[in-house]
């Protein structure tokens, strides 16, 4: 892997393989990590791959300090990344609250795996709130991207780079046991080369300007408050500018599913390859970006549509976003699978029947 | 006055400078470099005037697998202190 492809070249390569090599096709210069399932191959890909290509690679002691040493990399002006699976990136929580507060570029992989607590290494999708709602302490807010294939873990994990120097945030790709360790055909060869902008701001020693000062500390409530919302308006253009979905199915839909991640690949399959035929027409959305989430398309279709289904591995926490987004338009209601189940489309298929036919 | 029997070697590339080497080694051998590597790193290294009794302790505890000890024959080992 790392070697070069003739154009147009496809490659059969899992979830997690692909994360990385698109990782450091996006200049990233730095990897910091700690084992956990089902994310292992990606921080192994990194660790035989990074210091090849010109990268540190460094198995911190635990995911707490992975994301410090991130923090620190970045700082220091460098492309940084870590990969955990949902309880490791809970103990990442306070290192992204402080990376955010100091305004530092990061990018952080959770291949999801059941919780809560040590749970199992089935995929599943229940850390959307600790995602898309902090996770960490402080008002703050992480771009959030929702891979649903092989080839999107790629495309999505070069732009979270780019996304992360440009608007200075952490960005949380939020991946899956499936995805992670599923093989699909993808391609690398679009990819163009790293571009990183400037970053005057980082610690790069002292000589022939300015000293630069990395910290989110600001003692006096009007320092702090002019931070916050100069936060604040940084999100408002994100919410503005970076927002991604797409629709598969009928225009004019008269049902809706909603779903990301894996959840949306089967819900894609209900959608285009159906089991039977269902007598109203079902379009599926599915929301790239979990933060911002597009509630202003969603609001749109919620107008024509009769009932929304929210598919979920999890008890149900992207609902939450549908039905704020939705305002009533129509009732929504959720398919959940909790533990580290995977919904079947036929299981997709008879709720869509029974809810609405 | 005895002549050395064991060899410690600190591979660097690995090392990520937890001290766990230098906290259960008896003899004093190892500590933690003040200067930080190419990666950053302040890693172990060896006090060359103090005799490894071959523990194994340090190499044990080692989360990293980064260091070995290696036994010295009659002839002079080819064991660097550290090696990258």
């Amino acid at each position: 892997m790392g070697a070069e492809q003739a154009e147009g070249e496809t490659l059969l390569i899992s979830g997690n393989v692909a994360a990385g090599e698109a990782a450091i096709r996006a200049g990233c210069k730095f990897y910091a990590g700690y084992p956990i399932t089902p994310q292992n191959e990606l921080t192994a890909f990194m660790a035989d791959q990074l210091p090849l290509r010109g990268g540190i690679f460094i198995q911190a002691e635990s995911e707490l300090a992975a994301i410090n040493m991130v923090y620190g990399a970045s700082a220091g002006g460098a492309r940084a990344m870590t990969s955990s699976s949902s309880p490791g990136v809970s103990l990442k929580q306070e290192g992204i609250s402080y990376i955010a507060g100091s305004e530092i570029p990061a990018v952080i992989i959770n291949v999801q795996r059941g919780g809560p607590g040590l749970g199992n290494i089935s995929p599943a999708q229940a850390d959307y709130y600790q995602t898309t709602r902090g996770g960490g302490h402080g008002d703050y807010r992480c771009i959030a991207l929702a891979p649903a294939t092989v080839q999107e873990v790629c495309d999505l994990t070069y732009l979270a780079f780019d996304l992360a120097d440009a608007y200075r945030v952490p960005v949380i790709i939020l991946s899956d046991g499936l995805l992670g360790q599923m093989m699909e055909q993808a391609r690398f060869d679009h990819l163009p080369p790293p571009d990183p902008p400037p970053k005057p701001w980082a610690l790069t020693g002292e000589s022939g300007r300015e000293r630069n000062l990395v910290r989110s500390f600001r003692l006096s409530p009007d320092e702090l408050e002019e931070l916050n919302l100069k936060l604040q308006a940084n999100y408002a253009k994100i919410e503005e500018n970076e927002v991604r979905c797409e629709l598969t199915g009928p225009d004019q839909a008269d049902v809706l599913l909603v779903a990301y991640g894996t959840s949306g690949r089967i819900c894609r399959q209900v959608v285009e390859r159906p089991l039977r035929k269902l007598p109203f027409k079902v379009a599926l959305f599915r929301p790239i970006t979990l933060w911002p989430f597009p509630s202003r398309e969603l609001a749109e279709l919620a107008e024509k549509a009769s009932g929304i289904l929210v598919v979920e591995m999890s008890a149900g926490q992207m609902v939450d976003d549908v039905r704020l987004a939705v305002e009533g338009r129509c009732p929504v209601e959720l398919l959940g699978r909790v533990g580290g189940q995977v919904p079947t489309a036929l299981e997709i298929t008879e709720r869509l029947e029974a809810l609405f036919a | 006055m005895p002549s050395k029997r064991f060899e410690v070697t600190i591979l660097t590339r690995f090392c990520k400078g937890c001290g766990l080497c230098v906290e259960f080694c008896e003899q004093g051998k190892l500590y933690i470099e003040k200067k930080p590597n190419r990666r950053g790193v302040q890693t172990a290294a060896v006090r060359p005037d103090v005799d490894c009794t071959g523990c194994l302790q340090c190499a044990t505890m080692c989360p990293d697998a980064a260091v070995e000890i290696w036994r010295v024959e009659a002839a002079a080992s080819a064991a660097g202190a550290q090696q990258d």
